[in-house]
């Protein structure tokens, strides 16, 4: 783990490297395939897109979309996102996941997007066991599927997993109990988690967006034009993937998570994140703790003829800096829940989405002028064929955020997107 | 002479194979709707005939999901399980009849197993909780699965006493399966079955 630690803190290099040297199984080399076709896995797309409306967050602005400009309606040819996926097997129950990826677009960039150990023993008759360890994911997502985490049905994820995929992959050391208790199915997951001590900051000081575009292991995200007063002791940028503070994993964080199956065609998930950061520590560039905590239900059900029902909701609260006359200095409770339907049609698929999401601010320093509402509503066209997948979106999202008045910019803003895509995967 | 007359033809009677005609079975659900995939084997008293395996017999992973569902082969089969799918699996049974685990494997890999008892088999992929299906590994040369329409017909069924059994996934049943004696006149039957709901193929997994 020391291993860990010191390539974390030079910002540089992968920490797999070092975990797979400790837990190499030297006598099971012969069941290993490591470089055959099947462990890798290239998906590449390309997109369409026409957006008015503001600036997007990924150039400084607070637009809550991966495209947009201060302008009015731009058509233009993008670059969406490619991820080559290694998923070597060392033995037939230790495997890796590790994903690089390239995102294009308004900035393009290049890293590691998840870089993970697998463990899977066989099953007994009622129960299973799996694990994983490394940098990933935690399983909150009901839309994003695939060792590269693409969205499934549409191009846009929801707020929360727009969110999850900005702010919440730990590096964690996770593992799950599946059984089966009559026709019931439980699957209960925990993790221990740390270098994930800044989520929240992108999500306080710009509020929720919706896209694609997930944070690269080691690279930073934007923040926007922040208050001169908190300029002054924050950074204009966050790194989520960050240990703030002495000494690797000082203060681990947990996940938590309880998957119930009824004998129906319906699946309840509860799920719990706790990242333990120390909301008083901050690293020589102004980057800061954010103690964050979450709790999101979710909810799939299949209603017949193919037709699915997803719905998430999540609420939490974060906090940052000392605390002045009872309150810290930022204290943000968060919530967002949204309902897709899919439903499919031969080889078509239609999805529908609304989004609701807000933020609450009580702190000291970040009071009600950095509050937020709005929503969202995305209607989308799927088709799939062997290696390709066509995709059309259209989404709407509206919303409230006084912090925008900062930088001369009215508070309410609304932004229409249309994206046509071809998807490939080999 | 009468005696030895009377001796000889008892003789030839228990030599000559017995007749034979068809055999008819409707498997109904508690409703009377037609419960399809039922598999009615007929045990007819003291007399064995197996069923020898012809033929290819192919479990195949596609979509996530084994085809067909449902495989009825001889004691003897050897059952290939080729893999469609572009992620890999690991298929295994606990079945008493027959266990095994096929150790990850990849597309267009496929493995081959060889069922030498008789016996139902239920099959999962250690990676896909949802994956599911059945073999039914029999040892009696009258056994059919039934239809749409819930019927299964035997065209040679001895003309003797026998017992008969029925089988079927969701069958509430210990092991699926209720059985009945049936006289040698009796060329139709009628089960009357209850099933439990097939349970949901939805995915559990999270990664």
């Amino acid at each position: 783990m020391g291993c860990v630690a010191r390539r974390l803190r030079n910002g540089r290099a992968i920490p797999l490297g070092c975990a797979l040297a400790a837990l190499w199984p030297m006598p099971a080399l012969a069941e290993a395939r490591l470089f055959t076709s099947d462990a890798f896995e290239l998906t590449a797309d390309g997109r369409l897109v026409a957006v008015g409306g503001e600036k997007s967050w990924v150039d400084d602005g607070f637009g809550k979309l991966r495209s947009g400009d201060d302008d009015d309606l731009r058509v233009q040819p993008q670059l969406g996102n490619v991820s080559l996926a290694w998923q070597p097997q060392f033995t037939w129950s230790l495997g890796a996941v590790v994903v690089g990826e390239i995102e294009g677009g308004q900035r393009t960039e290049a890293g590691l997007s998840q870089a993970y150990l697998t463990f899977r023993p066989m099953r007994s008759d009622r129960m299973a066991f799996s694990a994983r360890v490394g940098l990933m994911w935690p399983p909150v997502s009901l839309e994003h599927e695939g060792a590269d985490w693409h969205v499934k049905d549409s191009i846009t994820p929801s707020a929360i997993n727009s969110w999850i995929g900005e702010e919440v992959r730990p590096l964690a050391a996770e593992g799950t109990v599946a059984a089966s208790l009559g026709a019931h199915k439980l699957r209960a997951t925990g993790a221990l988690i740390a270098a994930n001590d800044t989520s929240g900051t992108l999500l306080t000081f710009r509020g929720w967006a919706l896209h694609d575009r997930t944070t690269l292991a080691f690279n930073r995200q934007p923040l926007p034009p922040l208050d001169p007063a908190i300029a002054g002791y924050q950074a204009p940028y966050t790194h989520p993937l960050l240990d703030v503070g002495p000494g690797f994993a000082h203060r681990p964080g947990y996940y938590a998570k309880l998957a119930w199956q009824p004998p129906a065609p319906v699946r309840i998930e509860l799920f719990r994140y706790d990242n333990g950061a120390n909301p008083e520590a901050v690293d020589a560039h102004l980057e800061w703790g954010w103690r964050t905590r979450f709790n999101d239900l979710g909810l799939v059900a299949n209603l017949g003829s193919g037709m699915e029902l997803k719905a998430q909701a999540m609420q939490g609260r974060t906090k940052m800096g000392y605390p002045d006359n009872g309150r810290r200095w930022i204290d943000n409770r968060f919530r967002a829940g949204y309902v897709l339907l899919t439903r499919p049609f031969g080889s078509y698929s239609a999805t529908a989405r609304v989004d609701a999401f807000g933020t609450r601010n009580h702190g000291s320093d970040v009071d009600s002028e950095y509050d937020e509402h709005g929503w969202s509503a995305m209607l989308a066209g799927k088709r799939d064929w062997r290696h390709f997948s066509g995709l059309v979106e259209m989404l709407h999202v509206w919303s409230d955020n006084p912090s925008r008045e900062h930088a001369g910019l009215p508070f309410r803003q609304g932004q229409t997107q249309l994206q046509a895509e071809v998807r490939m995967h080999w | 002479m009468v005696r030895k007359i009377l001796f000889a033809l008892a003789l030839a009677g228990a030599a000559s194979p017995l007749a034979a005609t068809p055999l008819n079975v409707r498997v109904v659900d508690a409703s009377g709707r037609p419960v399809r995939d039922a598999v009615v084997t007929l045990y007819p008293s003291g007399l064995v005939r197996s069923a020898h395996p012809s033929g290819r017999y192919v479990v195949a992973q596609q979509g996530l999901q084994f085809r067909p569902f449902l495989t009825v082969v001889p004691v003897g089969a050897d059952v290939s399980f080729p893999n469609l799918d572009p992620t890999k699996h690991h298929v295994y049974s606990f079945s008493s009849a027959k266990r095994f685990e096929l150790k990850l494997f990849a597309k267009d890999q496929s493995r081959i197993v060889h069922f030498d008892k008789p016996g139902v088999v239920a099959l999962g992929c250690n990676i896909h909780d949802q994956m599911s299906a059945f073999i039914v590994v029999t040892d009696s040369a009258w056994t059919a699965r039934t239809n749409a329409q819930g019927y299964a017909s035997f065209n040679d069924a001895p003309n003797a006493p026998a017992r008969m059994t029925v089988w079927h996934p969701y069958l509430r049943a210990p092991g699926g399966l209720i059985q009945q004696a049936i006289a040698p006149t009796q060329r139709s039957l009628n089960f009357q079955v209850r099933l439990r709901p097939p349970p949901p193929a939805m995915a559990m997994t999270d990664y």
